[in-house]
């Protein structure tokens, strides 16, 4: 376990700094990650100058929301890279993945190294900056309690997000070409984790309850950190259920990934 | 001309080869359409109408907005300047329709396809889902075309324009992403500019990006009404003849300092 964390650490570091070579570059991908990702909260600020709430949560309660699922999400992008399917698939077809089989090396391990984008922090930079208003505007009863669950939550929203990221990629062994739908569970899971759960159709929160368990890693959480009463047909107890349903979901996507590798046959490349 | 049209076909065919991508482009484009939708239905909660756009109209709003997003490249758009990195670009110069018309055709044939597959495929499924509102009167979809066509040529202008830096910087994506990120918000297609506060949709007024997407949308759902769809329409004629104007000028710089590298 210490020999593969020092060999990770000593891959990342080896991408963090060739991706730093070029500082001008560096920042302005920074920069307009930030600008770019941000400018959709921004409108979303501007739209509740309007109206004022969304379903009940004003601007500060939005900014918490959004903020948390978007550094949660940002953190998993770098993390998980390299099973993200469209980086995955141009592995395996390139055959640089059948070269990671040859390896002594464990192999997942050596997916999780194979990709790490040090500008995706533009992405996190921009979901703390949200988080922190929403902080400051949310007017939160801070406990001890509420303070150490509160990491507990954004390493389950990485560990959930992740599992999808996960998934998708597994499904790179059967397909080669990566399945753009899983776009919109990964991206689109993201979206939809930035608003109140209740705002949504009935068959959405469905499937994103038992389907794609989402609603547990922020919506509920959320519920309980701003004192909220639930809308949905929810105990209270759920919004403790976070770290539970991220590690089954990283559990079936890893049962899901040795599986789809005994059944891997290479493209010949 | 017949030039131009083979072009046109070529790209035609070329995007209608990729049947997968352009489905679950619909796929993609038609779920955040149902967020998009859920949130405004949100906000809206109950009222029948804000700021002269009801329910209806914002869900259908929110329809037309997603079935455009390929039709006008709204995520942006980086082929020229990638043919400027990649040395392609010394080909298409010695072209016969230069390199603005050129790179125009090519683009003619993806929007096409793309606003069939994604663009009205798109209303249809939406319009099980929601109500939506259609125009009304065979005038109203005449005005309509226009605008669409019109509001295509600026954001093509548009888009050339920024892939335009390719001839003053290696790198050029970061500056398109950041430039793409201001018209995506100012064209009206995040949220409704008649949503937002008036400070903004006025500030919005002074870009041509509103000329790009919300004036095309308010002319299909009725919220502009007689006199301002003329002057929506002419608005829009001005601005594709400046940001024309303007890809010419800067093309024209631009080529005295494209050096292509031998090899």
């Amino acid at each position: 376990m210490r020999r593969s964390l020092k060999l990770y650490f000593t891959l990342i570091s080896v991408q963090i700094r060739s991706q730093m070579e070029y500082r001008v570059s560096f920042f302005m991908d920074l920069l307009s990650t930030m600008l770019l990702n941000g400018s959709y909260f921004l409108a979303l600020a501007l739209i509740l100058e309007r109206f004022g709430n969304i379903a009940g949560w004003t601007l500060g309660d939005m900014a918490f929301i959004a903020g948390l699922s978007e550094m949660g999400f940002s953190i998993m992008d770098m993390l998980f890279s390299g099973f993200d399917p469209d980086s995955f698939s141009q592995n395996v077809r390139l055959g640089k993945f059948d070269q990671m089989l040859l390896r002594p090396v464990n192999i997942s391990l050596q997916v999780f190294s194979s990709k790490f984008l040090i500008r995706r922090l533009g992405r996190f930079l921009e979901g703390a900056i949200i988080f922190g208003v929403g902080m400051g505007l949310a007017g939160i009863h801070w406990t001890l309690a509420k303070v150490l669950y509160l990491p507990i939550v954004l390493i389950s929203i990485v560990a959930g997000m992740g599992a999808l990221f996960v998934m998708g990629g597994t499904l790179i062994f059967w397909t080669v070409q990566p399945v753009e739908v899983v776009n919109i569970v990964t991206y689109g899971g993201n979206e939809l984790m930035s608003y109140p759960m209740n705002i949504y159709p009935r068959w959405i929160q469905n499937v994103f309850t038992y389907l794609i368990p989402l609603v547990f890693l922020n919506y509920l959480p959320a519920l309980y950190f701003l004192d909220k009463p639930g809308v949905l047909h929810f105990a209270p107890v759920f919004s403790f259920a976070a770290p539970f349903a991220a590690a089954l979901m990283l559990f079936l996507a890893f049962r899901f990934w040795s599986f789809g590798l005994r059944h891997y046959q290479s493209t010949g490349t | 001309m017949r030039y131009l049209m083979q072009l046109i076909k070529n790209s035609f065919r070329m995007q209608f080869t990729y049947r997968t991508a352009l489905f679950a482009g619909l796929l993609t484009n038609l779920f955040f359409g149902v967020l998009r939708a859920a949130v405004l239905i949100a906000l809206y909660a109950g009222k029948s109408s804000v700021n002269g756009m009801s329910i209806e109209e914002a869900v259908t709003y929110v329809a037309l907005s997603q079935g455009l997003i390929a039709f006008l490249s709204i995520f942006g758009y980086y082929d020229v300047m990638r043919s400027v990195y990649s040395g392609d670009i010394a080909g298409d110069l010695i072209r016969p329709a230069g390199l603005f018309f050129t790179w125009m055709g090519r683009d003619v044939g993806r929007s096409v396809v793309n606003l069939i597959m994604r663009g009205i495929l798109l209303m249809v499924i939406f319009g099980f889902f929601f109500d939506l509102v259609l125009p009304t009167s065979g005038l109203q979809w005449l005005w309509v075309l226009i605008s669409m066509i019109l509001s295509w040529g600026i954001s093509f202008c548009w888009r050339f324009l920024v892939n335009l830096f390719g001839f003053w910087t290696p790198d050029a994506v970061g500056i398109g992403r950041m430039m793409f990120a201001v018209s995506q918000l100012f064209c009206g297609f995040i949220l409704p500019l008649r949503l937002l506060p008036v400070w903004f949709s006025r500030l919005a007024e002074f870009t041509p990006f509103p000329s790009m997407m919300n004036s095309t949308v308010e002319i299909f759902l009725g919220t502009m009404q007689g006199f301002q769809v003329l002057q929506a329409i002419l608005i829009q004629m001005l601005w594709l003849a400046i940001l024309y104007a303007l890809c010419q000028l800067t093309l024209a710089l631009g080529i005295r300092r494209l050096v292509i590298q031998g090899g």
